[in-house]
């Protein structure tokens, strides 16, 4: 009764909301493009994908032709149709929400007449299903509806109507998850970005968990207008995405990288604008630390400081032969020369794996390159023009010149001698943040910080992240839950005592 | 101004941090003179277990400086909201950066996007907002106590963020967000007792392109009528969650090594032969640490075109 008439007055502010701004209501959602990244939706589960036209998507053992969402806004819904040729392949047709609702039978909201109160007198002995298992799949492939598929299951199911209300919903909820036949197309968010790469594999992400990520921006003071750096390998672009969403046209995002090529496929889903991309500065390690280092041996009294660099460079042969590549070597042999950058063989099989989930999105990445260095490369006979990635490397040395305001490390490698070459880029006052996927290197960094005069507040922390279910009278914790998100080791840069 | 934007030297007016050790932080504006409790004009000076401090002395030091104390030193750092969460004046409980961190990232706020919070309370969080929604967007903040209200809206104007953020007295539940807003955001904020009564306002306060929403509450009784309403009204992807930190204490110490390798029968005596020392270094969970701080319970409103709003 109290519940029915709470949605009275609800309606009625909601008839007074939608008389009121009817009329504001037009053209607000994007619109999806080729080469755009959207978001499938069906049900709870999301997939990223890059839409392209005349393309298609596999979801679960579905082929969806999915080139058909190209010029329709973005939260359109569409029931997939089978297509006469596969049997699981199908068309999409747009549709309306009302549609979905009247499909489903965990949202129509029909009651089912009768239900057990317990389960005493059910026995699992595998003939509760009078259909056979044949009959199940002729359904499907005769191009039934959800709805229709699960109610004939319900009708031949010898124990339905004795389970618990809850039960059913249980059984209903699983049972039209399998036969769903709707989509939703959703525009790729930091958030939803983050989940679906953890939920695909958080090996490729380094284990990153969206509660951690989250902690890494607020951990630098992210202003919109500030100038962050970023030191990222094996997590697939997530934490420079992460940057790089909470930075204005103002702000810079210095990414400095392993290898020939940073990791791009979070900030490539983020569908970045061109300012964006302009904001975003992409930097070799060792060609920017060169730079510096030449730089500040040109002018006296500059106040980067050579140890970190030093260290690095103490391994001449290690810099030749990633430094001394000419463009079009670099043109020649891309993807070999990032992986041979990357230490462990383990961590070799996971760059090797972070290319199929986005396979579209690492070619085009490459092939975006390759163009750009194509046409340097067209100049280079004439002309001394500089290549693209001398261009990155003057624009990231410029752009540091005054100092940063922020750094953040999530790598693959030991963080130590990263962030001794590049705290002395921030300013003063600045904080770090350095994620690991495993405590112990972050430990013997603490202890090598705790030491320093020019460091303060360094601390260790992980955060511990639980999910409920809620229904009234049934609320609890997910039985399911992940082990660790991850480590982060935060501290501030500070001038030295000098009393 | 130094909330708004980094900046390197200390001037008057600004706020800073200043920090001695882990639990010995404080937040001082720098003010040259001050009253005393006669209402006489003195030298503004801080008290700190490391000894005293002239305000005065920090105009014109960089941020950053390291500061000589009558006893110590410490450190004169920028204000960032995360400071400022363990440092300011509690008016009301506060919500704390693991929280803080989590709420900025569901609600999929960035720069450009209009965001409201109700309560203010003590303004913990709606620093933080600030920081992620400016200078494009907006954070309309609401509280139904008229002192916290004018309190905030004070000390936005004393950090230099007064114009990225209105503050109003109001009961949401009761009164809405007001026409103001109507349409507007991006995303809401809900900390209240009642979370379930504001979020039809909130419907309301929201874009018709649809948005975010995210409700704080310490009590799962609040949680489960707040995700019933959101279900009644249209909401999706309604997800509730707890996000808790750790932080560790990491130390390096020698352990003992027990020698029990040659034992000869001959040997009397209850005497023990030892190896050298190991040196382990540890990481300990603190003995105690905060175990429940609110559930975050979040969700997606579809655009108006998507939405299905339920009849009960």
């Amino acid at each position: 009764m109290a519940r029915a008439r709470a949605a009275d007055r609800l309606n009625a502010v909601l008839m007074f909301s939608v008389g009121f701004k009817l009329s504001a209501m037009a053209g607000a959602l994007d619109t999806v493009k080729a080469g755009d990244y959207i978001v499938i939706q069906r049900q709870d589960y999301f997939k990223l994908h890059k839409v392209s036209e005349n393309g298609t998507v596999n979801l679960g053992k579905d082929i969806l032709d999915i080139g058909s969402v190209i010029g329709k806004p973005v939260w359109t819904t569409y029931r997939l149709e089978q297509k006469k040729g596969g049997r699981r392949n199908y068309q999409l047709k747009e549709c309306s929400i009302t549609d979905l609702k009247d499909d489903s039978i965990t949202m129509s909201n029909n009651s089912t007449s009768t239900s057990g109160t317990d389960n005493r007198n059910i026995v699992d002995d595998g003939s509760s299903q009078k259909l056979s298992m044949e009959e199940i799949v002729s359904l499907r492939e005769e191009g039934r509806s959800s709805k229709e598929i699960v109610g004939t299951l319900i009708e031949n199911s010898t124990t339905f109507h004795s389970k618990t209300e809850y039960s059913q919903q249980k059984y209903l909820k699983k049972k039209e998850k399998k036969y769903f036949e709707y989509i939703t197309i959703r525009k790729p968010t930091l958030r939803l970005i983050a989940e679906i790469m953890f939920r695909l594999d958080q090996g490729k992400i380094f284990g990153l968990r969206i509660d951690t990520l989250s902690q890494i921006p607020t951990a630098v003071n992210l202003h919109a207008h500030g100038k962050y750096i970023v030191f990222e390998s094996g997590c697939q672009g997530l934490t420079a995405a992460a940057l790089l969403n909470g930075l204005s046209n103002e702000g810079r995002l210095v990414y400095v990288h392993l290898g020939n090529y940073p990791s791009k496929q979070a900030l490539l889903a983020l569908n970045m604008t061109p300012e964006q991309e302009n904001s975003l500065i992409c930097v070799n390690i060792y060609n920017l630390l060169r730079k510096l280092k030449s730089e500040c041996n040109g002018i006296t009294g500059e106040e980067i400081k050579l140890e970190g660099i030093q260290e690095t460079s103490t391994d001449p042969k290690d810099i030749e032969l990633k430094q001394e590549i000419s463009p079009k070597e670099k043109e020649l042999q891309p993807a070999l020369e990032e992986e041979s950058v990357k230490p462990e063989t383990d961590n070799k099989k996971g760059a090797d794996e972070n290319d199929q989930p986005l396979t579209s999105s690492d070619q085009e990445n490459s092939c975006q390159n390759k163009r750009k260095h194509s046409e340097s490369g067209n100049d280079d006979g004439s002309a001394k023009k500089k290549s693209r990635w001398e261009v990155e490397t003057d624009r990231a040395v410029s752009t540091l010149h005054a100092k940063a305001d922020g750094l953040v490390i999530a790598c693959r490698e030991h963080p130590s001698s990263v962030l001794k070459a590049l705290l002395p880029l921030i300013a003063p006052s600045r904080n770090f943040v350095v994620y690991g996927q495993v405590r112990e290197p972050l430990l013997e960094l603490l202890q090598e910080l705790i030491k320093r005069p020019d460091v303060t507040n360094v601390r260790l922390t992980d955060t511990w992240l639980r999910h409920y279910q809620v229904e009234s009278n049934r609320t609890h914790p997910l039985v399911n839950m992940t082990g660790s998100g991850g480590y982060l080791l935060t501290g501030v840069k500070v001038q030295p005592k000098d009393f | 101004m130094s909330f708004h934007e980094h900046k390197s030297t200390i001037e008057e007016g600004d706020t800073v941090i200043l920090y001695l050790n882990p639990s010995s932080i404080h937040a001082v504006t720098v003010n040259p003179v001050t009253k005393n409790k006669k209402d006489a004009i003195v030298e503004n000076i801080l008290q700190t277990t490391q000894g005293g401090l002239k305000i005065k002395s920090l105009i014109g030091k960089e941020y950053g400086s390291c500061i000589q104390l009558t006893k110590g030193y410490g450190f004169a750092l920028h204000p960032t909201p995360e400071l400022w969460t363990i440092t300011l004046p509690h008016r009301t409980q506060i919500i704390y950066t693991p929280d803080i961190s989590m709420i900025i990232l569901q609600l999929e706020l960035k720069p450009g996007s209009v965001v409201i919070e109700s309560g203010t309370g003590s303004g913990s969080l709606s620093h933080a907002l600030i920081r992620a929604v400016k200078p494009s967007g907006h954070l309309y903040t609401f509280d139904f106590h008229e002192q916290r209200a004018d309190v905030a809206r004070t000390e936005f104007q004393s950090h230099g963020v007064g114009e990225f953020v209105t503050v109003a007295h109001q009961d949401v539940c009761q009164n809405g967000f007001g026409l103001d807003v109507a349409g507007k955001a991006d995303a809401v904020f809900l900390d209240l007792p009642h979370p379930w009564e504001a979020v039809p306002h909130a419907v309301n306060a929201m874009r018709d392109s649809g948005g975010r929403l995210c409700s704080f509450s310490p009590c799962v009784e609040q949680v489960q009528r707040t995700c019933e309403q959101l279900r009644i009204l249209g909401f999706i992807e309604i997800t509730t969650m707890e996000v808790l930190i750790k932080e560790y204490q990491v130390n390096s110490r020698p352990m003992s090594v027990i020698d029990l390798e040659d034992i000869k029968p001959e040997d009397t005596g209850p005497h023990s032969k030892w190896k050298d020392p190991l040196t382990i270094v540890s990481c300990h969970a603190p003995p105690t640490l905060a175990g429940h701080t609110g559930y975050l319970t979040v969700a997606t409103l579809p655009p108006k075109s998507s939405r299905l709003v339920l009849e009960v």
